[in-house]
């Protein structure tokens, strides 16, 4: 785990952004903190608690999805408000996750490379589905989502603007971070890391190897789900893309190269690979991606831990826990 | 009475390039653990061999004849390059073959565009079924898959490399201290592997559009009709490869393909869940 005084340095360097950039650039990083947010959640999933998941978008897509049809009013006009949305955004991706962890881990389960295709399939399943969906707009998604409003009893506090949007999902994040570093210090967090070990040798100590890995899948869907709530807010617009397999793995190339043990390695890790793309990609035209493609493979190669946490993890224990 | 020939035939050129595609990704991945997300990208790179060599001039069946090389050559390089450093860590194969998978897609959309080529079929004559006609050369695209599945089950079962193989397969360890050059037959195989892939591209090119995304849409029914079917025994991407293919084929005549491949899926995941050692048994998913 990161400690806390670095975490604790980033939030602050990312609040100071807005004062130092232009407009454009506070709206870009807005996106990619959500990105990050949605790093976390896998990074949780897989990193902490070994279950990796080829599909981490569905829970992000399902997030985004059910945000976009209450704030829109698809749902009648007393469920439009932002609160509602966000929390029918993530008890949605929660409730999936349950029935399909449940379906998924149950009796001896699926785990390592099975799970993955499975895991991939189901997110591709969910893409083909909602591009054929003429009620949630088939290919063309849902434009036309509205802002966060904060307002409560019928006054509106939209927010429009850039500024106040960036620093409400900063928030946002930061409290989700704060939480989970706390949980993962409990001895809840103890527990998983044990289950990451060798989940057999956990259940012989009578511990419930299913309800655990449950309850971490739901959470880390929730917190997709809140991250794909959240960016159809910014981004005014929910589309198949959101979903399926392209994001799926993008999160996990972002998670992979930043760290997947770390949940600010991971964070980093997106908000990176994001910058470096809308750099980049003037610069080096298609070519980034060629060389995103062939960093990724050198790095799951030659640094498995991730290119942000390596470092980090030199920085701030020394070397002997690379060794391990 | 002639359409359901036609249903069915389809049926069976669809089943017969997944089985092909399938076989290469077993071979690979019963063998050594390997899940090679870049799979689809050979059978990509198998289908542009003879986009490439038919614009140069070269008559179609020199360019499929030459694929198997071109992309088993591609694969050789591959397992040197990247694969052999990671066989230990059969989770990690899955994210470095697909930054390959990335990292070819792309090369090809530097190369030839991003825009989809159509290769010319060699033969356009076709037989006549009742009112309907079907072309000769798909006919002729499922004796050759058969021939070439024949022989890579011929490989496995019957030949002394086979045996090896197999061996290799059972228990690593023994067959290495037996004097089994395991890395030798690693190598071998993954070539082999590779090779039945970009074949199997070569083969299709001309029935359908030959673009940098062509490989995923085979990538993902391979990987199911494996599990399906079972990633021990080889004979299980028959099963595999013959249900998953074939209901999906079959389905669509009543529903949309959408739905068909969803239905699929949902059944397939199903057996998956409940039978993890596929419908053949075999060793268990690890």
């Amino acid at each position: 785990m990161a400690p806390r005084w670095l975490a604790a340095a980033v939030f602050v360097v990312l609040a100071a952004f807005p004062l130092l950039a232009a407009d454009y650039w506070t709206g870009q990083l807005t996106r990619y903190l959500i990105f990050g947010l949605f790093a976390m959640s896998l990074s949780l999933v897989w990193g902490r608690a070994g279950i990796l998941c080829f599909g981490q978008a569905m829970f992000f897509g399902i997030g985004g999805y059910v945000m976009a049809a209450c704030t829109m009013g698809m749902l009648g006009g007393a469920l439009t408000s932002s609160y509602f949305g966000l929390a029918a955004a993530v008890l949605a991706a929660a409730g999936f996750a349950a029935l399909l962890g449940y379906f998924l881990f149950l009796g001896r389960g699926l785990s390592g490379a099975y799970l993955a295709i499975v895991t991939l399939a189901i997110a591709y399943i969910l893409e083909q589905a909602l591009k054929s969906s003429y009620t949630l707009g088939a290919d063309n998604g849902l434009s036309g989502v509205p802002p966060i409003d904060l307002g409560l009893f019928g006054a509106s506090i939209e927010l429009w603007q850039e500024t106040p949007r960036y620093y409400l999902v900063l928030a946002v994040i930061a409290a989700v971070y704060v939480a989970l570093d706390r949980l993962l210090a409990s001895p809840f967090g103890v527990v998983l890391t044990a289950m990451h070990g060798d989940p057999r040798r956990l259940a012989f100590f009578g511990y419930h190897v299913l309800s655990l890995r449950l309850i971490v899948f739901v959470i880390g869907a929730a917190i997709a789900g809140l991250a794909g709530a959240l960016f159809v807010a910014v981004d005014e617009f929910a589309s198949p893309t959101l979903i399926g397999f392209g994001l799926s793995t993008e999160v996990l190339i972002w998670v992979a190269l930043g760290g997947k043990e770390m949940l600010l390695a991971a964070f980093l890790g997106a908000i990176a690979v994001r910058l470096m793309e809308s750099t980049f990609a003037e610069l080096l035209g298609d070519f980034w991606i060629l060389a995103l493609g062939l960093v990724f493979m050198a790095s799951v190669v030659l640094l498995p831990r991730g290119l942000i946490a390596t470092p980090l993890l030199w920085l701030t224990s020394g070397r002997r826990r690379e060794d391990d | 009475m002639a359409e359901t020939a036609i249903i069915l035939l389809n049926m069976a050129s669809y089943v017969l390039v997944l089985v092909l595609v399938a076989l290469g990704l077993v071979v690979v991945f019963g063998m050594m653990r390997v899940i090679n997300m870049a799979h689809g990208e050979l059978f990509m790179l198998g289908a542009y061999t003879v986009v490439w060599l038919q614009s140069a001039g070269a008559p179609f069946w020199l360019a499929v004849a030459a694929a198997p090389v071109v992309v088993g050559a591609v694969g050789l390089v591959i397992e040197a390059a990247l694969i052999r450093h990671i066989y230990r860590r059969p989770l990690d194969t899955i994210l470095a073959t697909w930054g390959l998978s990335i990292a070819l897609k792309q090369a090809v959309v530097l190369i030839w565009g991003p825009a989809s080529h159509s290769v010319v079929a060699p033969m356009a004559a076709a037989i006549s079924l009742g009112e309907f006609t079907y072309p000769v050369y798909r006919l002729l695209l499922m004796a050759v898959a058969v021939a070439i599945i024949a022989i890579v089950f011929w490989i496995f079962l019957r030949t002394d490399f086979g045996l090896v193989a197999r061996a290799v397969i059972a228990r690593p360890d023994t067959a290495a201290a037996l004097g089994v050059d395991t890395r030798r037959v690693y190598r071998a195989s993954f070539v082999i592997g590779t090779a039945v892939a970009g074949l199997a591209g070569a083969l299709v090119a001309p029935l359908i559009s030959v673009d940098p995304q062509m490989g995923l849409g085979y990538l993902i029914p391979a990987f199911i009709s494996i599990m399906v079917g079972g990633a021990g025994p080889l004979a299980g991407v028959l099963v595999g490869g013959g249900l998953v293919g074939g209901t999906n084929n079959l389905a669509t005549v009543w529903l949309s393909p959408v739905v068909a491949q969803i239905v699929v899926f949902v059944l397939a995941i199903i057996i998956i869940r409940l039978r993890p050692q596929g419908l053949l048994g075999g060793r268990d998913g690890a």
